[in-house]
């Protein structure tokens, strides 16, 4: 266990090319020994770079990768004592899968006792018990992804747990079962787990910790709460949350901007200049009521539709479209509605990024 | 509409496969026929076309104006099989390294090392003769069975290497990387995971080597006199001014029994899914 720190850290596949194109851009990151990370963003955004740099798969074309303070960016991926599950279950086909879990501890030599009871005791966890005597190859897509995640997680002394969305294969049913238990393990084994999805939902139920990339950039990491209610730009506020934030276009005025169609706006913060760039007014569709204090906003409600037990309500009001979450309201399509927003929930950001929220 | 299909599929089958099963259907009934029987015209079933004997397979053990098999069979096999050995574990050994690191010298890259190899076999085989005479010559291995070995060693290396590069291209690498983060070194990495893996490709690669070794004749022509004879040379000596065509079918059939028989059994290997990916 370790607590892993990326310094300077930057990474070109092809590092000489006239016109440098960084797979993953100049970053400093501190991963918390004992914490649950989630590492979330689009396809391409460079996330499996990010594990292989830490795992030793790729050396890193600038910076260091700092273990515990200790230098390990020469050093080889086996003595890093990293587990990482890939995105592909990789299963050893010629092994029956007892022996692809005990494999890692018998490259480590540990005595044969403790390699069957911990094989044992993967296998129950990951439902595998039956399975053991069988050859890997046997068995289906997502069993393998288990086995996979087995020979990850039957290592008790690693550094780090890396999960390069390694659930991808499998149902959602046993998808929440995994989740829970890599949580368990977390809590139990103290052990450092990075997962990297691109479903929101399980990067904010799984982690304390949500880093969200875009194009080989961190663009905002914070506790899944914190990523919800002040996103740091518009991406992240697009990206997470569903539906996603309202991002409304704004005109100035007067030191403030303003939505024009609602009447409603904010003053820029000082040393800004209202007249240049673009700036949008942001808030949450969950922060939108249908009663009580607040600033009004009115329109005639264009679709509505169902998202678990809550209604969505697209409301247009002249040319600007927002949505509205809400528990249960009692209104039709084609209706005009009067909702609510606490003025504090509203943030503004200019050429999308926030610059400032509510009041200040 | 199914059936028609399926009446097709195997008449296309059948044609080919008497295609294929004639040619040693002819040497199986000529390797019992006499000199009578060869030249009267075609003659198929034996006690009903022609009176069958066994002058051809007397030949082969001893018989008059025959040979003895056995000797050449032998050196033969002994030849074979040691060359192929020792080739498919270097070429294999090679291949990976190839495949895997990266070699750099100069403008000398990987892929310029593995055509290294492999123009071994875009020489013709004439060119390499007279080297190969004298360097057996000096050393004095000149129609001896080690002389012989490591001529064939030359040649069936690049064809081990061949396939075996192009086999562990095709396995993929987070094979290699799992094995890492499981704590294997590269050795280990080879030897524990990816040899396992590449039965299939080693059974390819066992089966050319073989089979490129066992069918020289040119070599085995020009490297040897007397003392060691391998089994091509032995059954062009039995020609003689009348062609005993009797006696070269039984050793075609001799000759040719030990490669059905592997290429069976890598048939049956290679078709119980041995083949299928490693990875997913
Ligand atoms: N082996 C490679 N060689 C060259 N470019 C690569 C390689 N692997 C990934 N890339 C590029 O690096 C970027 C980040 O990729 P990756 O880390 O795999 O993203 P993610 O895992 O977030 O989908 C992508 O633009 C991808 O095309
Ligand atoms: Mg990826």
């Amino acid at each position: 266990m370790a607590e892993i720190h990326l310094e300077q850290l930057a990474h070109s596949y092809a590092p000489d090319a006239p016109e440098r194109v960084y797979a993953l851009q100049p970053l400093d990151l501190t991963w918390q020994d004992g914490e649950t990370y989630a590492l979330l963003g689009p396809s391409g955004c460079g996330k499996t770079t990010m594990l292989n740099i830490i795992s030793g798969l790729i050396r890193p074309s600038e910076g260091r990768v700092l273990f515990d303070g200790r230098d390990v960016t020469g050093e080889d991926t086996r003595r890093r004592n990293i587990a990482q599950v890939f995105q592909v279950p990789v299963i050893y086909r010629s092994m029956t899968v007892a022996q692809n879990l005990a494999f890692p501890l018998v490259c480590r030599g540990l005595p044969r006792a403790r390699i069957r009871q911990r094989v044992g005791e993967i296998a129950e966890l990951l439902g595998l018990s039956t399975f053991l005597k069988r050859p890997a190859r046997e068995l289906t897509a997502d069993q393998k992804q288990l086995i996979s995640l087995g020979r990850g997680l039957v290592r008790e002394d690693v550094s780090a747990i890396l999960l390069d969305e390694p659930l991808t294969v499998i149902d959602p049913q046993m998808k929440f079962e995994l989740r829970k238990k890599l949580k368990q393990i977390n809590e139990a084994a103290g052990v450092t787990m990075v997962l990297v999805t691109h479903d929101q939902n399980e990067a904010m139920t799984f982690a304390r910790t949500v880093i969200v990339m875009n194009h080989g950039r961190i663009v905002q990491s914070g506790e899944p709460q914190e990523l919800f209610e002040c996103p740091a730009t518009e991406y992240v506020g697009t990206f997470i949350g569903s539906p996603a934030m309202n991002f409304l276009a704004t005109v100035p005025r007067e030191g403030r901007r303003e939505v024009p169609d609602l009447g409603l706006g904010l003053s820029v913060p000082k040393g800004e200049d209202a007249r240049s760039g673009t700036w949008t007014l942001g808030f949450r569709p969950e922060h939108v009521f249908a009663e009580g204090d607040g600033w009004p906003l009115r329109g005639r409600i264009r679709r509505i539709w169902f998202e678990g037990v809550e209604q969505v309500l697209e409301v247009e009001a002249g040319e600007t479209v927002f949505r509205a979450k809400l528990d249960h309201a009692r209104v039709r399509t084609g209706e005009s509605v009067e909702l609510r927003i606490a003025p504090e929930r509203l943030a503004l950001y200019r050429d999308g990024q926030r610059v400032g929220a509510g009041y200040d | 509409m199914r059936t028609l299909y399926l009446a097709l599929k195997y008449l296309a089958i059948l044609l080919w496969s008497s295609f294929v099963v004639f040619p040693f259907l002819w040497a199986l009934s000529t390797s019992f026929k006499t000199a009578n029987g060869v030249t009267s015209g075609a003659t198929y079933l034996p006690w009903v076309d022609y009176e069958p004997s066994l002058l051809g397979w007397e030949s082969l053990f001893g018989g008059a104006g025959g040979i003895n098999i056995f000797g050449p069979y032998l050196n033969s096999v002994i030849v074979t099989v040691s060359a192929s050995v020792v080739s498919l574990v270097l070429g294999t050994l090679a291949a990976y390294g190839l495949s895997r690191f990266r070699f750099r010298a100069g403008f000398v890259k990987n892929g310029d090392i593995t055509f290294f190899f492999i123009s071994q076999r875009i020489l013709p085989p004439i060119v390499l003769a007279m080297p190969f005479f004298l360097m057996l010559q000096t050393l004095g291995l000149l129609d001896t069975l080690p002389g012989l070995v490591i001529v064939y060693i030359a040649l069936l290396l690049p064809i081990a290497v061949w396939v075996m590069v192009d086999f562990f291209n095709n396995v993929p690498r987070e094979l290699d990387e799992m094995a890492w983060l499981d704590g294997c070194n590269p050795i280990q990495t080879f030897l524990r995971v990816i040899l396992p893996n590449s039965l299939p490709g080693l059974v390819v690669a066992g089966m050319f080597c073989l089979i490129f070794g066992w069918n020289d004749f040119f070599f085995a022509f020009t490297l040897t006199f007397t003392n060691t004879q391998l089994l091509p040379v032995a059954i062009v000596s039995l020609n003689s001014s009348v062609t005993p065509w009797w006696a070269l079918s039984a050793a075609c059939l001799v000759s040719v029994a030990p490669l059905l028989l592997l290429a069976f059994l890598a048939e049956r290997f290679l078709s119980r899914g041995n083949l299928a990916g490693a990875v997913r």
